[in-house]
């Protein structure tokens, strides 16, 4: 699913954001990428999204090779990933129900199809009762929710999710993460970043690397 | 890929949804494009209203021609018949001073008095022939000839000065269907890419979430069309009034000008100013688009 081999990156403004990073995420994998702020996380995960290119490595994500993928191409990929962002990145004025179809109406599905996957999806992470709610009028546990419910209505290969523990209380953070932890399937991976690791001390079945200064640090649990 | 019949729904509410972010701003651009718009139908109705009025002239066109008063009446129906022979003329008909006097009492109406003032009848008999305005040249070389012609009257520079108005008219249309549609295309450029630039965070969600750039663009086409369609009902709005108020003015003291008919002119109005208004639409929202994403 992910391949990632002596992976670079560079900022146009000379700030180095990643070094040397290997890493191999297969199928059926839940990772966790952690570290403090600034550490590169965040880019690491931009790059498995495709907002941004490796400077040097070599980066394969579902079967594609990210260091030239571009227009449709990219397009495609981007459907088989379900991105859970930091700033949840919901459409603003729109209820939840519309939000999670927003992220369907371009594959090929038809209307019904569009809406029981959305509804479906919603319910699966216990908004059912939400489903027209706008999402201006959400809690921050509950945005996070119609997030994730976003990005695995698609049914992805691979979710990524970005601080999705961030400014939640540790009972709705640790249920975030089980709820993500959920969707990972003998064809599906997870991969999520965080900087609370005393969250996932115990997740003994997921893999953990840290990240320190664009580097990978120390491997916890399982092999990066 | 891309499923249109299926989000009919949803990229119409997002066209409203673009329109709306910005609504006084779009209310006025809808406003200046119908003026625009109205501007060109003003001046495309004064082309299409002179060119029909000499168009029918052209169509009734005759010329006088008088013939010697040494000439007796057999001598006189000869040279009509002679004349009615001509290649390019139509008809001919004798007019005798009398009847050429009254017809001009007929002309001037209350100002025939004048007429009085005349001891004898200043008219002169002369034959009216109708011809075929593209042979005028021909027909005028071939009468010329004829023994017993005297002088031939043929408008000539009236119809010229018409025909000439005419071009002058024509060729403001072109000019003012030039500037209108750089004056549209420019406002509905600039909107859609104020939209774009209002939508810029939901326009990058649905990139990452992998939306093809023609589903990300279709609801900013959709607003670019609606504002320039709103633009052209209000212009059609407007010229219509204004031409019933013009029709209103001109058929009472004018009537001798042929006018064309006015349900003919607002069915020509309608069928030039949508056509119109969703090509400027449709190629505001691609300039505004292109230029979204050089910039």
């Amino acid at each position: 699913m992910i391949e990632a081999r002596g992976i670079h990156l560079k900022y146009p403004d000379g700030t180095s954001a990643l070094k040397e990073i290997e890493i191999r995420v297969e199928a059926g994998d839940m990772l966790y990428l952690i570290g403090p702020s600034g550490s590169g996380k965040t880019s690491l995960l931009k790059l498995f999204m495709g907002m941004e290119v490796p400077t040097a490595g070599e980066l394969i994500i579902l079967g594609e090779s990210m260091s030239y993928i571009k227009g449709p191409q990219l397009q495609r990929l981007r459907r088989r990933i379900g991105p859970v962002f930091q700033e949840f990145r919901l459409i603003k004025g729109r209820t939840a129900l519309e939000n999670v179809m927003m992220g369907l109406r371009f594959l090929e599905l038809s209307s019904k199809e569009l809406k029981e996957q959305a509804v479906n999806s919603l319910e699966r992470v216990g908004l059912s009762h939400k489903l027209n709610a706008l999402v201006d009028n959400m809690s921050w546990g509950e945005g996070q929710r119609v997030s994730i419910a976003r990005a695995v209505a698609r049914r992805p290969a691979l979710i990524l999710a970005d601080e999705p523990t961030g400014n939640l209380d540790r009972e709705n953070a640790i249920k975030i993460l089980d709820l993500l932890d959920s969707f990972r399937d003998a064809s599906t991976a997870v991969v999520v970043t965080t900087h609370a690791t005393h969250l996932i001390e115990d997740r003994f079945d997921s893999r953990i690397v840290e990240i320190s200064n664009g580097r990978i640090m120390e491997r916890a649990w399982g092999e990066a | 890929m891309l499923n249109i019949k299926n989000n009919i729904g949803y990229f119409s509410k997002e066209a409203k949804t673009i329109l709306k972010l910005n609504l006084a701003s779009n209310l006025l651009s809808i406003f200046s494009v119908g003026l625009i718009l109205f501007i060109l139908i003003l001046v495309a109705t004064g082309w299409f209203i002179s060119n029909e009025a000499i168009m029918k002239i052209q169509s009734e066109a005759e010329i006088s021609l008088y013939y010697s008063e040494e000439l007796k009446a057999a001598e006189v129906t000869v040279l009509a018949e002679k004349v009615k022979a001509t290649d390019g003329v139509e008809s001919t008909q004798l007019v005798t001073a009398e009847e050429a006097y009254s017809q001009m009492v007929e002309i001037l109406g209350m100002d025939a008095e004048v007429l009085r003032h005349f001891e004898d009848n200043p008219f002169s008999s002369y034959i009216e022939v109708k011809i075929d305005i593209k042979e005028i040249d021909n027909v005028l070389q071939q009468l010329n000839t004829l023994v017993g012609v005297d002088y031939i009257r043929d408008n000539r520079e009236v119809l010229q000065s018409l025909m000439d108005i005419e071009k002058a008219l024509r060729l403001i249309s072109y000019m003012v269907f030039i500037a209108v549609g750089i004056a549209t295309l420019v406002i509905v450029t600039h909107l859609i890419r104020s939209g774009i630039y209002n939508s810029r965070e939901e326009i990058i969600t649905l990139r990452l979430l992998g939306a093809p750039e023609s589903f990300i663009s279709i609801p900013f086409v959709l607003s670019g069309l609606l504002l320039a369609l709103g633009g052209g009902f209000l212009a059609i709005l407007l010229s219509t009034g204004v031409l019933r108020l013009i029709y209103g003015q001109m058929l009472g003291p004018l009537p001798f000008i042929p006018l064309p008919d006015q349900g003919r002119i607002i069915s020509k109005i309608v069928t030039l100013t949508i056509p119109l208004s969703i090509v400027l639409g449709v190629a505001g929202s691609y300039f505004g688009l292109k230029s979204a994403a050089e910039s």
